[in-house]
Formats: structure tokens, C-alpha cells, sequence
């Protein structure tokens, strides 16, 4: 087929059934490795990875198989790998590895692309060439020199890569043995067969090459859903090396995973008032003081001041976020919109679902108000938010005055911003009194 | 507590109808009348754990912190007559219209009581037709003028009248036979309406979700993938079952003269198919829409829907199908063993609204 039709089908592919989606990838392997198809390949990415069909077994896939974890899916719902692996310049130093590897030798480990147990050890053989193969490439380079053979200029981030690969290739059956643990990603908890099965393969790539340790430990929390995760039981972990070592590589995982956070809360912080979606900004303020108390935890063990000031900075700016983009005029907008259902002025549906996300941000606030310092506001608003319901709920369902359904639905705001005990108390009182 | 084979049902009114509840806990959960005539609830998988709960239907919210939605709903219950699954849905309506389960409820509710009254006008005049049919006489007349209109009733009336002498049936009799069909065949329609009723779409999307499910489960290696096949099985009996009570249903409508003049004996039959074709259908829309919704989720996500419709999956009674799908469901949940996942926050004890706001979306497509 060619490929030029099939690149035309565009973002097609990501709405058609998966029945179909399996077939085309199909196709599009078979036509192998042509710009246009690996175009399209990065076009279809996110779906590639939710779906995962069954792809062709190559040495290029083997090759990338120790590192996959690092390369960023284009997906805003996946966390973001702590040290990113350039997908592109794997795509330039393929061929080049495949050519100073040799065909030949590739033929005596062809059995690493069968499956099951019988592949590990032409697998690894594979893993042990290609390291070699990018180590003698990597001798080659020179920063800020333009490489025919790759295509590329070298730059520091390029070469990072380059390195990153050599290292990582070098330990790939530990790496190997650690994804199986870690499975399937993401991993959302840890528990003590993770840590046991992390810690026994560490302890090998420790004792073989203690330089990798570090990019080990980072290719594991590339399988969390959260990275912090991975720091709290870090300090648990013996990989056997000696304790001033073990504090420099947590001290040095703790730099990287506290820069993602400041870079996440800066992305939150850059769009101030932008931020309509109240709920949206109250999700990554629970899921940034989560990272940001695993994180602050594990770091007990350090007592480090640059990383306290650090993470102190970014509380403060998620302080700002909620202050900023949840609490301020909540109440208004929720009372606002209930009044609209009072005064007859058109059942908006979207500003209804609108309100009620408000009043949901408020809720799921009211878990990290206390950390934030945040309480004493967050307390002011609802309590004002909520007297205000009560009254209107009363004034309808008691005195009858206006449309049952507002009483009802302020009785619903109450329950999203206090709770259901609340809410229930609000509507016993109104059915003591004789509801409508 | 009794396990899911010791409670193995016998009857859809031992199993009881689904509620649509939005605590997550109570979510799809069964309610039925005990001995003294009194209801009680049925809460399957308690914790995660095996076995069901029988709860009296006024300790419930004793037993588990509710939406106020949900103490409205139960109350509504209480004060109905029946617990059957069209006297559920009576009230599962009226509580989303108030708005305590949200605006997108309050949407799907109004529009699921308009599709009703649709409903209700179409058999009338679809019924009207076939009785004209059966007496060989043309409603086009009728048509021209419009059912609504004055004229157009006035036509109705003359032409059943002359059917009736033609039937030899009393024109009130006539009458009430035809008002009666419309109300039992109302949910189900007929096969060659326009705009098939609710019970027949249920049904058709059921067909969908079967296939669905079925594709899922192949080519899936995680533990779920028993489960969604153990779901896609249990529809595929379903189905088997459904259509046909619709096929007799339908060859009842179609010798319409018979039906007509053997209204006697014949009514009981009718009623019984679309009795039993509402208790065969009652919470698989929840299922299916929850599946249709699961689609556009991660992988990961789709395996714990699948796990949550298996806690609620309508399994077919002890009398109504040969094979023991209570037994069958208990071997796959032993097979299928996983962690604890309780349905309220477990640092608080209190209910988990994010899982409530996915009931309640789930709610704006169903009802």
C-alpha cells in the first residue's frame, strides 16, 4: 500500500474501531520503516498505547525495550517520564546500530524476537551489542558537531540521550526483570513484592555498574503513576552501597522529582484566571500537595534546606492556585446560578453542571485546606455558601415560594460542597416542617 | 449474609429490581418484599466481600451514608405501590426530576417521561390502525385529519365503532381492549413502529453490548477478561430469553383479529410476556450504559468497570434458564480473587463523590 494513502487517513485513525485500528497498524508495519509511516506512528501514538495491539517482534523494538518508559507519551493524562528520552534520535541511531552491530550477528540472536522464556538469553546477548554498538558511536561524537549518519546536530540534550541509552542498554536484563515487577504500569501503589523485586534487581546493577544505579531508579518511577511514590520507599531499599552513596543517589532522585513538581505547579501557575474549570485547577492541587507530601516525607531522612525551600516555594504557589482559581467568588457563582432556577431565567444546563463543579472543587479543597493554610478562607466560603442555600431551599420547599426544583437543587449544592450528612439534616429540618 | 450461590433466586421477584441509587455502594442494588409484604434490600459484594446483604428497606440509611437523592428515591419507593421494575423506574424518574441527582439527570428524566407520552399516543394509534385493519377499514381519513384534532377524533370514534359491529365486538368493549394492549404494550411497542419503544432499544443495545464485551474479553489478558466473557455470556442468555417473548409478542400483534376477539384468555398471555420482558431487561441499561461509557476510558479503567457491572449483573433466576449463572458467577469470582476496594473514602469513612458523580453521569444517559 502506499504509504502516502494511508498517512492521508490523518487523525482518522484515532476515531475508528479497534478492530480496524489493529489492522491498519498491521499494514503499516508491514510497509517497515518509511518517514511517512513513522509520521503516522507518532501521530497514532496515544491510541498505540491505549489499545497496545500486538506489534511485528524487530530488533528496533527490542532495542527500545529497555527504555520505553522514558520516551513521553503525547498523552496529558500519563505521567511524564523524570528523565525524557528523545524519541526521534532513537529513530536516527537505529540504523546506525543496526549497521555496526552487522547483519550477521543480528541472525545469531534472531531467537530474542521469539517469546517466551527462551528469549532471554539472545535477548540479552542483543542488549550487550547494541550497549557496545552506542558506546563506540557515543566515542565518535563531538558537542555542537553536525553527524551525517544520524542526521542531527549533537546538542548537550541529544547527547544526554545518546548516553542514557548506552547506560541503560547496559543494564537491560536487571531493567527487564524490574518491569516485570513493576506491572503493569502505571503503578499506582507500592506495595512490599514491588519494593522486594525493585530493591533484588538494583542490588545487581549496583554491584556490575553502580553508575546506571541512578537512571535504574528513575526507569522505575517511570512505571508509577506518581514518581514521589517511589521516594518514600526508596530509603527502605538496600542496594547495597554505602551510606554516604545511598544518600547522594536519594538526594540526587529527590532534585529530579522536586524540579517535575516546581515545573508542574509553574504550568498551573502560568495560566491564572484563564482557568475557568474550578474543578480542573482543585484536581492538580490534590494531586500536586499529594506529590508534594510524599516527597516532603521521604525527605525527612535527608534534612535538606535547598529542597525544603524549594518545596516550600511550591505550596506556596499552589496556595495561590486555590486561593485564586477555586475560593475566589465560588459562593457568588454558585448562588448565582441556583437563582437563575429561581427567578425562572432559563434552566442553562451548562451553567448548572458549571456550579456544581465549583461546588464540587470546594469539597475536594477542603482535604488539603489545612496544609495550605487555607482553612479558615475555605471555611468562610462554604459556611457562607451554604447558609445562603439553606435559606432558599426553606423558602421554597416550606414557605412556597417558587419552583420546588430550586429547593431541591440548593439542597444538592449543599451536598456537594458539605456533604450528603449535611444536606440530609437541611431536608429532614424542611420534611419536619412539611415539605411541598 | 448468604453467599451468591446460597441465594441463587428462583424468581425475578425473588431477585428483585434494580434502583437506581447514586450512592456507590447501593448502585444497581435489588429491592423485593419479604414474607410480611414488607421491602427489603439486597446489597451484593459488600467491601468486596462474597455474598449478599439482606437490609430492610428502612434501616438503609442506618446501614450506609446516602445522597440525599438516594433518601428521596427510597422514600418515593416506600410510598409506591409496588416494587416491580416499572414501579422502580416510576420513581427512579420522579426523584431525578426534582434535581437532586443534577441537571444532566433532570435532561435525561424529562426526556425519557416525553419519549413515554410519544410512546403512549403512537401505540394508541398504531393499535387503532391494526383494529381498523382487522375489520377492513382504510385510516388514512384519520390520518389526513390528524389523530390530535378534533376531526380526526371524531373519524376514530365512527370507524371503531363500525370495527366493533364489524368484530362483533361492543364498542366500549372494543375500547377497553385496545386502551389495555396500549398500556401493557406500551414499553415494548410494536415490531413495526417507526420508533422502536424503550424495551426494544434496551434490547438492541444489549446486542451491542454482547458483541461489545465478547471482543473485549478476547485478546485480553488481564484478570478481568473472564469476567467481561462471564458478562458477555450472561447477556447472550438474556437475549435468547428477550427475543422470544418479543417473537410471541409479536405474533400475538400480528393476528390481531384473534388477539382481539380472544381477549380473555388471550390478555392474560400478553401481560405475562411484557411483565416478564421488563424483569428480563431490568438493570442491563445501567450495564450497557456504563460499558458504552467505559469505551473512551484507559484499559485499565475498562477493567474495573467490568469488575463493578459483574457486582451488578442481572443473572437470570433458577426458573427462568437452565444453565446456574449464580453458580457459574460464584466459581468466576473465585477464580478472579482481588484487593479490597471499598466504596467510601477510606481515611474518612465518608462516600466517595467522585464515584457518585460517575453514577450520576451514567444516570443522565440511562434514564
Amino acid at each position: 500500500m502506499d504509504p502516502q494513502a494511508i498517512l492521508g487517513l490523518g487523525s482518522k485513525l484515532l476515531d475508528i474501531d479497534e478492530e480496524r485500528f489493529r489492522q491498519v497498524v498491521g499494514l503499516l508495519e508491514q510497509i517497515g520503516d518509511h518517514p511517512e509511516v513513522q509520521k503516522t506512528f507518532s501521530l497514532i501514538r496515544p491510541r498505540l498505547v491505549e489499545v497496545r495491539p500486538k506489534r511485528r517482534p524487530t530488533f528496533k523494538r527490542l532495542f527500545c525495550e529497555p527504555f520505553e518508559d522514558l520516551f513521553e507519551v503525547p498523552n496529558g493524562n500519563q505521567p511524564a517520564p523524570l528523565n525524557r528520552i528523545d524519541r526521534a534520535v532513537v529513530n536516527s541511531l537505529w540504523p546506525l546500530v543496526e549497521s555496526t552491530i552487522g547483519k550477521d550477528r543480528l541472525r545469531g540472536v534472531a531467537g530474542a524476537l521469539r517469546d517466551g522464556a527462551a528469549r532471554a538469553e539472545p535477548a540479552a546477548a542483543f542488549w550487550s551489542m547494541s550497549a557496545a554498538a552506542v558506546a563506540d558511536i557515543l566515542a565518535q561524537l563531538d558537542l555542537g558537531r553536525y553527524v551525517d549518519e544520524l542526521g542531527l546536530r549533537v546538542n548537550p540534550d541529544r547527547l544526554r540521550t545518546i548516553q542514557d541509552i548506552a547506560q541503560i542498554l547496559a543494564i537491560a536484563p536487571a531493567v527487564d526483570e524490574m518491569k516485570a515487577v513493576l506491572a503493569p504500569k502505571p503503578v499506582q501503589k507500592l506495595h512490599k513484592d514491588h519494593l522486594e523485586g525493585v530493591q533484588a534487581a538494583g542490588r545487581t546493577v549496583a554491584r556490575g555498574r553502580p553508575e546506571t544505579l541512578k537512571l535504574f531508579i528513575l526507569l522505575a518511577a517511570a512505571r508509577l503513576s506518581d514518581p514521589s511514590i517511589l521516594l518514600g520507599g526508596l530509603w527502605d531499599m538496600d542496594f547495597g552501597q554505602k551510606a554516604s552513596e545511598r544518600a547522594a543517589l536519594f538526594l540526587d532522585l529527590s532534585g529530579t522529582v522536586v524540579a517535575r513538581i516546581e515545573e508542574r505547579s509553574r504550568g498551573a501557575a502560568a495560566t491564572p484566571g484563564s482557568t475557568t474549570d474550578r474543578m480542573a485547577a482543585a484536581d492538580l492541587a490534590v494531586d500536586l500537595m499529594a506529590s508534594l507530601e510524599a516527597t516532603r516525607s521521604a525527605m525527612e531522612y535527608s534534612r535538606n534546606k535547598e529542597f525544603d525551600q524549594r518545596l516550600k516555594a511550591v505550596r506556596e504557589s499552589v496556595h495561590d492556585m486555590v486561593r485564586t482559581q477555586v475560593l475566589d467568588g465560588a459562593d457568588g457563582e454558585i448562588l448565582t446560578a441556583v437563582a437563575t432556577l429561581t427567578t425562572g431565567g432559563g434552566e442553562d444546563t451548562g451553567k448548572m453542571v458549571m456550579a456544581e463543579n465549583q461546588a464540587r472543587a470546594l469539597r475536594k479543597c477542603s482535604t488539603i485546606a489545612d496544609t495550605l493554610g487555607l482553612r479558615g478562607e475555605l471555611k468562610s466560603v462554604t459556611q457562607k455558601a451554604t447558609a445562603s442555600l439553606t435559606d432558599t431551599a426553606r423558602q421554597v420547599l416550606v414557605d412556597g415560594n417558587g419552583d420546588a426544583r430550586t429547593g431541591y437543587t440548593a439542597i444538592r449544592m449543599i451536598e456537594l460542597i458539605s456533604g450528603p450528612a449535611e444536606a440530609s439534616q437541611v431536608m429532614d429540618q424542611i420534611l419536619r416542617t412539611g415539605r411541598r | 449474609m448468604r453467599s451468591l450461590t446460597n441465594f441463587a433466586p428462583s424468581t425475578f421477584e425473588e431477585r428483585g429490581a434494580a434502583v437506581g441509587f447514586t450512592t456507590p455502594v447501593l448502585a444497581q442494588t435489588r429491592v423485593r418484599k419479604d414474607d410480611r409484604e414488607q421491602l427489603e434490600v439486597l446489597v451484593p459484594n459488600l467491601s468486596e466481600g462474597r455474598g449478599v446483604y439482606v437490609v430492610p428497606w428502612k434501616g438503609l440509611p442506618l446501614a450506609f451514608p446516602m445522597t440525599v437523592h438516594d433518601r428521596m428515591l427510597q422514600e418515593l419507593i416506600h410510598r409506591g405501590e409496588g416494587c416491580s421494575p416499572d414501579d422502580i423506574r416510576k420513581a427512579v424518574l420522579e426523584a431525578a426530576r426534582c434535581g437532586l441527582a443534577g441537571p444532566l439527570a433532570v435532561e435525561a428524566a424529562e426526556a425519557a417521561l416525553r419519549d413515554d407520552d410519544e410512546q403512549r399516543l403512537l401505540i394508541n394509534f398504531q393499535l387503532i390502525v391494526e383494529v381498523l385493519k382487522a375489520a377492513g377499514l382504510e385510516s388514512t381519513e384519520i390520518l389526513r385529519a390528524g389523530l390530535g384534532s378534533e376531526e380526526g377524533q371524531r373519524l376514530t370514534r365512527s370507524y371503531m365503532v363500525k370495527a366493533a359491529q364489524s368484530l362483533s365486538i361492543e364498542p366500549t368493549e372494543l375500547y377497553s381492549r385496545v386502551a389495555e394492549l396500549a398500556v401493557f404494550m406500551e414499553p415494548v411497542g410494536i415490531g413495526t413502529s417507526p420508533k422502536p419503544a424503550r424495551l426494544r432499544r434496551l434490547m438492541r443495545d444489549l446486542l451491542h453490548f454482547r458483541d461489545s464485551m465478547t471482543e473485549w474479553s478476547v485478546d485480553n489478558v488481564s484478570e478481568s477478561a473472564p469476567i467481561g466473557s462471564f458478562c458477555a455470556e450472561v447477556a447472550e442468555h438474556t437475549l435468547n430469553h428477550v427475543r422470544n417473548v418479543v417473537t410471541q409478542l409479536d405474533q400475538s400483534v400480528a393476528a390481531f383479529e384473534t388477539l382481539l376477539r380472544q381477549w380473555d384468555t388471550k390478555r392474560a398471555t400478553v401481560r405475562r410476556s411484557t411483565t416478564r420482558l421488563s424483569w428480563l431487561l431490568d438493570g442491563w441499561d445501567f450495564i450497557v450504559n456504563t460499558w458504552a461509557a467505559a469505551q473512551e476510558k484507559s484499559r485499565h479503567e475498562q477493567d474495573m468497570t467490568v469488575h463493578e457491572l459483574f457486582r451488578v449483573l442481572p443473572l437470570l433466576p433458577k426458573d427462568e434458564e437452565r444453565a446456574d449463572h449464580a453458580l457459574q458467577a460464584d466459581r468466576v469470582l473465585a477464580a478472579n480473587r482481588r484487593t479490597v476496594r471499598a466504596y467510601v473514602d477510606w481515611r474518612s469513612g465518608q462516600l466517595d463523590m467522585d464515584l457518585v458523580m460517575r453514577i450520576e453521569a451514567i444516570k443522565g444517559k440511562a434514564a
